[in-house]
């Protein structure tokens, strides 16, 4: 197993939760009225992996 | 007729906002693409995190590429349905909280187009999550494994896509039933979850039940279930789809007269 092939197949994961969580952030600082503390919120979205983005999407939005 | 291309419209803008029709598909992909790369590292995951005393040798053999299939499949069955009913557990409910219904309900509305709307929006993100989410696992299955009959896997999908209707249909039915939307996914994700259990407690006396649709979809990738009982259980879930969308309309009708502005 070299190591090109390796990076080429995890990339696509890698670019799919950087891209949740980036979006997610971005979203998040510009939200004015989060359903809880924004940093709470921050800490999730970075250290939870996918879990923390869908969390924001679905509860801490306030969009259903 | 223009007043349902409205709502429909309504709907998908309201979709479009919110971003669900971005990132719920994402998500499926994303566990889509996971699976058949753990399965294809695992015996390197299993030499880094295994805590293995020197000279063990485990023989893994390399799973088939079904069976990585029918584990994405699994991984829907909790994460994707959590998702789904996590994102449309307010349609109904969540309107009449946050006031666009009592918006709604002030005008002569059509309960059907109402309803239908919010049911074939849920049900187009659905279909668009699970089928990409499916043939992203499909594809990788391919790269790294080998590849699987592509009928067979349309069958597995077809049959998939009836489940993931029949949820949506009851998270519909659920958020126009109940008064709020935490309600409407604990109510929807309860009984899906318990009759699952029960289903699979007792199940192997019947073989006629809406609640085997995942676990004949997974067949159709092997031998295929028997013809019988599979057409028995498609015809029972989409009975109980329209069903569910007929509940569905009559309790958002009754939903306008408890309305309090």
């Amino acid at each position: 197993m070299d190591q090109t092939t390796l990076v080429l197949l995890l990339l696509p994961i890698i670019a799919i939760q950087l891209g949740l969580m980036i979006f997610t952030l971005v979203d998040l600082v510009k939200n004015p009225n989060p359903n809880g503390p924004k940093w709470l919120w921050a800490i999730l979205i970075v250290f939870v992996n996918i879990l923390g983005p869908i969390l924001y999407l679905v509860i801490g939005r306030r969009n259903y | 007729m223009t007043q349902f291309n409205v709502l429909l419209k309504k709907e998908w803008r309201e979709n479009f906002r919110n971003y669900k029709v971005f990132w719920i598909p994402i998500v499926f992909i994303l566990f889509g693409i996971i699976e058949p790369v753990t399965n294809y590292f695992m015996p390197q995951i299993l030499d880094s995190v295994g805590n293995l005393p020197d000279g063990a040798v485990i023989e893994i053999p390399p799973p088939e590429p079904e069976e990585i299939l029918v584990a994405v499949m699994g991984q829907y069955q909790l994460i994707g349905i959590l998702v789904l009913v996590l994102a449309y557990m307010g349609s109904v409910a969540g309107e009449r909280k946050n006031g666009t219904a009592t918006l709604l309900y002030v005008r002569p509305l059509s309960y059907r187009s109402y309803f239908l709307s919010k049911w074939i929006l849920a049900s187009a993100v659905g279909m668009l999550s699970v089928w990409s989410g499916l043939l992203a696992a499909y594809y990788y299955t391919f790269l790294l494994f080998e590849r699987v009959d592509f009928t067979k896997f349309l069958k597995f999908g077809a049959t998939y896509s009836l489940w993931i209707l029949l949820i949506v249909s009851l998270v519909l039915l659920m958020s126009a039933v109940l008064p709020n939307a935490g309600l409407a996914a604990a109510g929807s994700l309860l009984l899906i979850f318990v009759f699952q259990l029960i289903d699979g407690l007792l199940g192997t006396y019947w073989t006629v039940s809406p609640l085997k649709i995942p676990g004949y979809a997974a067949q159709w990738l092997l031998d295929g279930p028997k013809p019988e009982d599979f057409w028995w259980t498609a015809g029972i879930g989409i009975l109980l789809i329209f069903a569910m969308i007929l509940a569905g309309i009559r309790s958002s009708k009754a939903n306008a007269s408890k309305t309090k502005v």
